[in-house]
């Protein structure tokens, strides 16, 4: 059969058979003796692929080709922010406990909250079969901070020497009540898996700011608890697969094998890849599968990533002051703090959505235990971060998102005490923060109820966060579109509003 | 005109529009028939021209009725609507007696030698024409069809162009272009859906079949303002669907023509309060650049677009080039560390000189990490519309800082990793768009910056 592959190739996959019936290019222009007609339709077809050879590319053809690769019409308008970084608190981190500064609820211990605060809202299994629903305090202390005057708990001191370049956003709502959806939500714009989530969307419509590197990275945070994180969230959904986001491992090795094996000195790795990329483009020709390309720019990839990455994920050249700046920790590979400094220098390198996560915000139970530990974990790596963008002059054009699902009840879900209590989620409100290029610093917009259930003033849902992430990257989230099974899709649907009030 | 028609009527009379073309091309058809059996002496030709003569009488006819239904909504204008009215009962007569003619039931002994064939076909493409101009005119105003015809275009009365916003007339500058756009296809002169027109403020403000259309001082309770904001699949939603709706842009225009202008349709910008937003949008839509006062952003220059050839040289050069908006020739322009420290001095220069080809194109640049040397800086100078600049971890010196000073539109300046002075931050505070200036690793030091004694210094970032 590899004799005769270019005379036909066959298969026993009746799909395939379909396609293989379909115009054969090359039979196509050998039937016409590549008379005018053929060469009109083969400009029609793709110019570059009428002679199907590769090889003849000059060195500005291809220049010209990777600058056009990543025009797609965007972006629409002048960006403030070249790239992101996305710190998630997967789990759904206690507003109330964190920023949202209630005192009134002092007063009100262990009072039942009222009805006409709950509104009948459907409550989880896990509370809505309490018998009572006693409010339960936040049992961390409140202090106003930096110039903004921005309540921040104890529970985050680091946090608060940075607050006023964070922008607050108090007035958050999605639609889902449980982890899976929600989170989901949050990072695809739907509920259910299957949609690209926010970097796909950006590495499919901005393209690379460094052919080295993956333009859409994540980073999961070692020995991670609680609720599971999988990789449908960073997921290209029905994207080309190449804008997937690629996980680096929690660890001292972020790729694995990136090394040559023993022996091998990796010369002629380039040949072999070129030959490769042939045979490819002959299954190409024949069959037209966009995963065959995708396949073949992931090897491309890979091969660069063999030097970059190792150059990268090399911590050992950062000064001590800066490992003190993040914790102890970031000496830790795959820890929060690590995963903060690696994410700065993916972010210095070009890389355009960094994808950050931390699990374990569930605090069901021993909710003040719980939320301190997180906050050890997480304190000092986050603001660290921060200040780090900031005096390189990188926070100007640096997106910077912190935030979970959603937020916690204010009533106690199990037994409360002075000393403990545990909250359940709450989807109607709850609270996060950016910080960076584009948005107003020092600012909070949104506020709740006293009892940090109901938002009172400018609530913010999901699509409308999506919407403005999106506009501050220069792209109109309703013309970043995609079309997929008979209609176009884009991340926030038919929904989503630019806040403006938080743009500077 | 009451609202005792029923609906059904109504229903039907839509109809109209769409059963009218059938009489149209049924007749012109018949034409076409005659026309071409005489040109190609073929009478078999002819044999047709009875049929379609009938079938063009007949759906004329019933076109006639449902345009008497549709008449009846009341949203047309009496002297326009009479004229089609007559022109289309007399083609559709014209028609029948055509028919008559050709099928030889009525003989006009006297008009025999004048071919009375073709010219009951001809009179009947005339009036076929009139009328359906008439029509026309009704459905889509009268200025439609010539509005941009080429030549001896005659000029409404020419808004005075405004170089500032304060001087713009709310209403003529700002609201009419919208109502002209988006509503005055249906209420005009000639059509008043609703019997609303927008074609002069007596009219806007007699307001419709339903009444006042705005209330001065208060737009969330005038109608023209509801009826904008209600779910699109609202029956009551304006436009109409099928038609563009209002952007979010022009709804606040017209609310803020209500609510703080009162409504008033001579005042200009200056004596009415105008909130930030307002003033942008409109200062949009008037195409004037926001004013930097206010602390926007500074305006995008319109520059000549980068040829391919200018591309390619640049990114050989190690320069990576990306566009900011698509397609306005505006580039962020990187330059790859460590790519100059190779070259000595002279290649470096000549690398950088590159630059001053698309020099009018750069908006962002960064050459951090590359060794520059203050003689590079002289060419960086001359890129006119920087905004962000990244000259991080090179060995600059303050002599580096003086070449900068002419950049009018630098807002953030990144100097982190120089071996700047304190004697850069004076002279930083000649450049008077700068808003954020990078040190982070120099010799300034925090007592340096609190020694500044400028308003209006830009924010100095020192790090830790």
């Amino acid at each position: 059969m590899c004799n005769d592959h270019h005379n036909k190739l066959t298969s026993n996959n009746r799909d395939l058979q379909k396609i293989e019936r379909q115009i054969d290019r090359r039979h196509f222009l050998k039937k016409t003796s590549l008379g005018l007609g053929a060469i009109a339709l083969s400009s029609l077809l793709g110019a570059e692929k009428m002679f199907g050879a590769t090889g003849s590319k000059t060195k500005e053809d291809i220049i010209l080709e990777n600058y056009n690769k990543n025009r797609l019409g965007l972006p629409h308008h002048l960006p403030k922010a070249k790239r992101i970084i996305y710190l998630f608190q997967s789990g759904g981190p206690s507003q109330m406990d964190l920023f949202d500064y209630k005192p009134k609820l002092v007063d009100m211990f262990g009072k039942e909250l009222p009805e006409s605060i709950i509104g009948g809202q459907r409550l989880t299994g896990m509370s809505g079969s309490q018998s009572t629903l006693p409010i339960a305090p936040s049992t961390f202390n409140f202090k106003q901070y930096g110039k903004s005057k921005a309540w921040v708990s104890d529970a985050m001191p680091y946090l608060s020497e940075v607050v006023d370049d964070l922008c607050f956003m108090k007035g958050m709502q999605t639609d889902q009540i449980n982890h899976t959806p929600a989170i989901t939500f949050m990072q695809t714009g739907h509920q259910l898996p299957g949609r690209p989530s926010i970097g796909s969307w950006l590495s499919y419509g901005l393209g690379s700011d460094n052919e080295n590197l993956p333009t859409f990275i994540t980073l999961v945070s070692k020995n991670g608890k609680g609720q599971p994180l999988k990789a449908s969230l960073w997921g290209n959904g029905f994207l080309p697969t190449e804008h997937q986001g690629v996980q680096f491992r929690s660890g001292k090795d972020p790729v694995l094998y990136l090394s040559d094996p023993e022996n091998y000195d990796g010369n002629d790795r380039r040949h072999m890849l070129d030959y490769l990329g042939g045979l490819n483009d002959i299954q190409n020709d024949a069959y037209g599968d966009p995963e065959i390309q995708a396949r073949m720019s992931q090897y491309e990839m890979a091969f660069k990533m063999q030097t970059s990455v190792p150059e990268v994920a090399d911590l050992t050249d950062e000064p001590d002051h800066i490992f003190e700046l993040y914790g102890k920790d970031s000496r830790d590979p795959g820890t929060y703090a690590a995963n903060c400094l690696m994410a700065r220098k993916l972010l210095e390198k070009g890389v355009k959505f960094v994808q950050l996560y931390h699990q374990g915000w569930d605090q069901h139970n021993n909710c003040p235990g719980g939320l301190k530990h997180q906050c050890k974990k997480t304190d000092q790596g986050t603001a660290a971060l921060i200040k780090d963008l900031k005096q390189r002059g990188m926070l100007d054009d640096t997106l910077v998102i912190w935030g979970g699902e959603f937020g916690r009840t204010v009533y106690s879900q199990g037994q409360l005490t002075k000393e403990n209590h545990g909250r359940d989620h709450h989807p109607k409100a709850f609270t996060m923060w950016m910080a960076g290029a584009g948005v107003k610093p020092g600012f909070s917009y949104g506020e709740t109820d006293d009892f940090s259930y109901n938002v009172i003033k400018d609530p913010l849902h999901v699509h409308d966060f999506h919407a403005t992430l999106m506009h501050l990257v220069g792209v109109d989230h309703e013309r970043l579109t995609f079309k997929h099974q008979g209609r176009r899709y884009r991340l926030t649907d038919v929904h989503g509003h630019v806040v403006k009030d938080l743009l500077t | 005109m009451d609202n005792s028609v029923p609906d059904f009527v109504l229903f039907l009379g839509r109809f109209h529009p769409l059963v009218v073309h059938l009489p149209i091309g049924f007749l012109f058809f018949a034409f076409v028939l005659e026309v071409f059996s005489r040109w190609k002496k073929n009478p078999m030709l002819t044999t047709g021209i009875p049929l379609a003569l009938f079938l063009g009488a007949i759906s004329g006819a019933v076109a006639c009725v449902l345009g008497y239904m549709l008449s009846l909504s009341g949203d047309y204008e009496v002297d326009a609507l009479d004229t089609h009215f007559w022109f289309g009962i007399a083609t559709t007569a014209i028609a029948f007696l055509a028919w008559l003619i050709r099928i030889e039931k009525i003989k006009i002994a006297q008009l025999n030698r004048l071919h009375p064939n073709i010219s009951g076909l001809t009179l009947l493409v005339i009036l076929l024409s009139v009328t359906g101009h008439y029509g026309g005119n009704l459905t889509h105003g009268s200025d439609y069809l010539v509005k941009y015809f080429p030549f001896g275009k005659e000029e409404k009365t020419e808004l005075v162009a405004v170089t500032k916003l304060e001087d713009a007339q709310v209403f003529n500058h700002l609201v009419g272009p919208i109502l002209d756009n988006k509503c005055a296809s249906c209420h005009n002169e000639s059509k008043k859906k609703g019997s609303l027109s927008f074609h002069d403020s007596i009219a806007i403000l007699k307001g419709g079949k339903n009444g006042k259309i705005l209330i001065s001082g208060n737009a969330s309770e005038s109608e023209m303002i509801k009826r904008v904001l209600l779910e699109p699949h609202h029956d009551d939603f304006m436009p109409p669907e099928g038609k563009t709706p209002l952007t979010e842009e022009e709804i606040a225009i017209l609310t803020y023509w209500i609510d703080n202008a009162k409504g008033n349709f001579d005042t200009t910008v200056a004596n009415v309060e105008t909130p930030e937003d307002i003033s942008g949008i409109a200062s949009t839509m008037l195409g004037l650049s926001p004013s930097g006062a206010k602390g926007g952003d500074i305006a995008l220059p319109t520059v000549n677009m980068v040829t391919a050839n200018q591309i390619v040289d640049l990114e050989k050069e190690g320069f990576t080039l990306r566009e900011l908006v698509f397609d306005s020739g505006l580039y962020e322009v990187v330059l790859t560390p460590n790519s100059l420290s190779k070259d000595n001095g002279q290649g470096a220069l000549k690398k950088l000189e590159k630059l001053l080809t698309i020099k009018e194109n750069i908006i962002w640049l960064s050459l951090e990490d590359n060794q520059l040397t203050d003689e590079s800086l002289k060419i960086v100078g001359q890129l006119p519309n920087i905004q962000k600049l990244k000259l991080n971890n090179n060995p600059l010196s303050d002599a580096a800082i003086t070449s900068l000073v002419n950049l009018k539109s630098l807002t953030s300046l990144n100097l982190y990793g120089t071996q700047i002075t304190s004697k850069s931050l004076q002279t930083i505070a000649q450049i008077n768009s700068l808003k954020h200036v990078y040190v982070w690793k120099t010799n300034i030091k925090q007592e340096d910056i609190d020694e500044l004694a400028f308003n209006d210094y830009p924010e100095v970032i020192l790090g830790l």
